[in-house]
């Protein structure tokens, strides 16, 4: 059987890994074959640029060689995925190669598009790319007090990320020693501060605590870059010194280019995470259309479910298993300390008060993250 | 009869309904219509509230068993 | 019910009567060393030691999944390798310091010779042979297990 990886972001390295080790024997005897078409030769851990946005991480601490996280049995080629011809089970790639499967993993992530919104890509700050983020840093290094505004994009990577880089906003100048000189608005696009209701019930206090001023039901149509101000779809406005934004996302180009799915997000079976109409493709992280987070915690659960359902067809003929929605997000709460939601389908997310420990759980997991996506964890 | 896009967000907690709606109100055309499905309690009020503050037009709203179904029209 | 008053009353009454005064000063001395420890922590520290367990993780599961490095390490291991290993550490060491302080060779065909000379080269060069020689039969062994009658697998 030949299995077929398309992306080496989180997803896509935990099911090939995952499955590298599950089907050991099958690959020693040449009845399986599992290749990797990514990309890219490194590997970037994603979490880690709102570190570099503040300062507390440098950007080549984020990145290994995607080849050195890979179990050897799997065949890699930094090849990236053109065109994708599911009728026939096979792929061509950016240089012209033919990949046939007999099973097709497909997590090619998403990307941010700042530039839907006028006036965003030159009028912000944001810390969603290695550039971006070291810029931001410089930004926010250089900003001697005023008005910065955070905004907010739909559908974005990471939902925790506007209020984590909102703390992470109010510790920067406490320490610097200039808060009573910043004025910190955050804008969120619906009728809470955060979509989770916990989170947002317990972030509200840690707002007004902080003096961080929020609007809500706030979708950014434009920046008027010359004048700076903000403006949203609901008619309102607001005049800043420095805009952060956490740009909306959409799915891979390539996705779009090849009519998988609108926006770029692939249509999914939220328990199967099959491609709607093919049973031997499986999508999964960002890439999906679900209802769920865009997160590297969400990838890694379902690139577990996939890996134990191709390797029980391979043994058995049969998928073992369903994805139950789960995500696990870590949520830094400022002055070292932190917390998490745990959510599924079914349960909604349960907020523990933050403590230290929790924070230092999420320092160590900045690096038992490599041991992860090796499929160890 | 023009298509309806059925937009199901029963039993998600984030992003949760009214950010689904918001995601594919943004691909859709004006004049389409948007049904989402939600078992979220807060969706019968929130979605209305941002819909009318946004300016699109509500069509209606019904709790089917324990599913609310909202339809949306996209207005400009 | 009786009984159910020892239920209600018990769990109390049994901590009081199992923990003792030593008990509670050595519990409260944990406590302080649990503090003591937390307070002295930084994020630096946490983030060293969690590279450190994660490199070593990683190191672990690289090598107990290898039967190749698993039998070299369990030949390693045994006494009669200790005396060449410690011979070969300390050889690296010298030669380092040697080529530090020699980089370019003292001469061409001349200097090769006198190195030839030398009783200790000789013993080497001996040595080097005769692990040839048990690396040839070895490997001989098991490209003919390899192929041997029955096997389904490729010769190499």
């Amino acid at each position: 059987m030949r299995i077929l990886v398309v992306g080496g972001g989180t997803g896509g390295t935990i099911v090939a890994n995952n499955l590298a080790r599950r089907l050991s024997a099958e690959l020693r005897a040449g009845k399986v074959t599992l290749t990797m078409l990514s990309a890219s030769d490194r590997h970037m851990y994603q979490p880690g640029l709102l570190y570099v946005a503040f300062g507390q991480m440098m950007p080549d601490a984020l990145y290994r060689d995607q080849a050195s996280l890979l179990e050897p049995s799997i065949e890699f080629h930094v090849d990236p995925v053109k065109h994708f011809m599911l009728d026939e089970q096979k792929v061509r790639t950016g240089s012209d190669r033919v990949f046939g499967y007999d099973v097709l993993v497909i997590a090619t992530g998403s990307r941010m598009v700042p530039e839907e919104i006028p006036g965003l890509v030159e009028g912000s700050e944001t810390f969603y790319s290695e550039a971006g983020a070291i810029k931001m840093y410089k930004a926010l290094r250089n900003f001697q007090g005023g008005r910065i505004a955070l905004v907010v994009g739909v559908p974005h990577k990471c939902p925790i990320a506007p209020v984590e880089a909102t703390f992470s906003l109010h510790d920067f100048f406490k320490a610097r020693g200039i808060r009573d000189q910043v004025e910190i608005k955050y804008h969120y696009p619906i009728n809470r501060i955060h979509s989770i209701e916990n989170v947002a019930k317990w972030a509200k206090p840690e707002f007004d605590r902080m003096e961080v001023a929020y609007e809500t039901l706030f979708n950014l149509k434009e920046v008027d870059v010359a004048n700076r101000i903000i403006r949203s779809e609901e008619d309102t406005e607001y005049a800043y010194d420095l805009l952060i934004s956490i740009p909306a996302h959409r799915g891979m180009a390539v996705i779009e280019e090849n009519q998988l799915g609108q926006a770029g997000w692939i249509p999914t079976d939220r328990h199967q995470l099959t491609m709607a109409g093919y049973d031997n493709v499986y999508v999964l992280g960002d890439t999906t259309n679900l209802p769920v987070s865009k997160t590297g915690s969400a990838a890694h659960f379902e690139a577990e479910v996939v890996a134990e359902n191709i390797a029980s067809i391979v043994k058995i003929g049969e998928p073992v298993r369903e994805y139950d929605g789960k995500v696990y997000c870590f949520i830094e709460a400022g002055h070292d300390q932190a917390t998490y939601a745990m959510f599924n389908y079914q349960n909604p997310p349960d907020l523990k008060p933050a403590n230290k420990s929790m924070h230092w759980f999420k320092m160590s997991y900045n690096q038992l993250y490599w041991s992860s996506v090796r499929g160890l964890l | 009869m023009s298509d309806t896009k059925v937009i199901d967000a029963c039993n998600t907690f984030c992003p949760g309904p009214l950010m689904e709606l918001i995601t594919y109100m943004k691909q859709a055309e004006v004049g389409d219509t948007l049904e989402l499905l939600s078992t979220d309690q807060g969706s019968a009020s929130d979605v209305p509230e941002w819909v009318e503050k946004v300016g699109h037009e509500m069509i209606g709203s019904e709790k089917v068993g324990e599913v609310w179904h909202i339809k949306v029209r996209k207005a400009k | 019910m009786s009984s159910q008053t020892n239920l209600s009353d018990g769990p109390a009454g049994r901590i009081e009567e199992n923990v003792g005064a030593a008990d509670l000063r050595h519990l409260l001395e944990l406590a302080t060393l649990v503090t003591a420890a937390r307070d002295a922590m930084s994020d630096d520290i946490v983030t060293r030691m969690s590279s450190a367990v994660n490199e070593g993780l990683i190191l672990l599961d690289r090598v107990t999944r290898n039967p190749g490095l698993m039998r070299l390490l369990q030949a390693l291991e045994r006494s009669e390798c200790q005396s060449l290993l410690e011979a070969l550490a300390d050889a690296l060491t010298a030669t380092s310091r040697e080529l530090v302080s020699d980089p370019t060779g003292s001469g061409a065909g001349g200097g090769l010779l006198r190195l030839l000379r030398d009783p200790g080269t000789r013993d080497t060069l001996r040595l080097v042979c005769v692990l040839g020689g048990h690396l040839s039969r070895n490997l001989e062994a098991a490209t003919k297990v390899s192929v041997s009658p029955g096997g389904s697998g490729a010769p190499l």
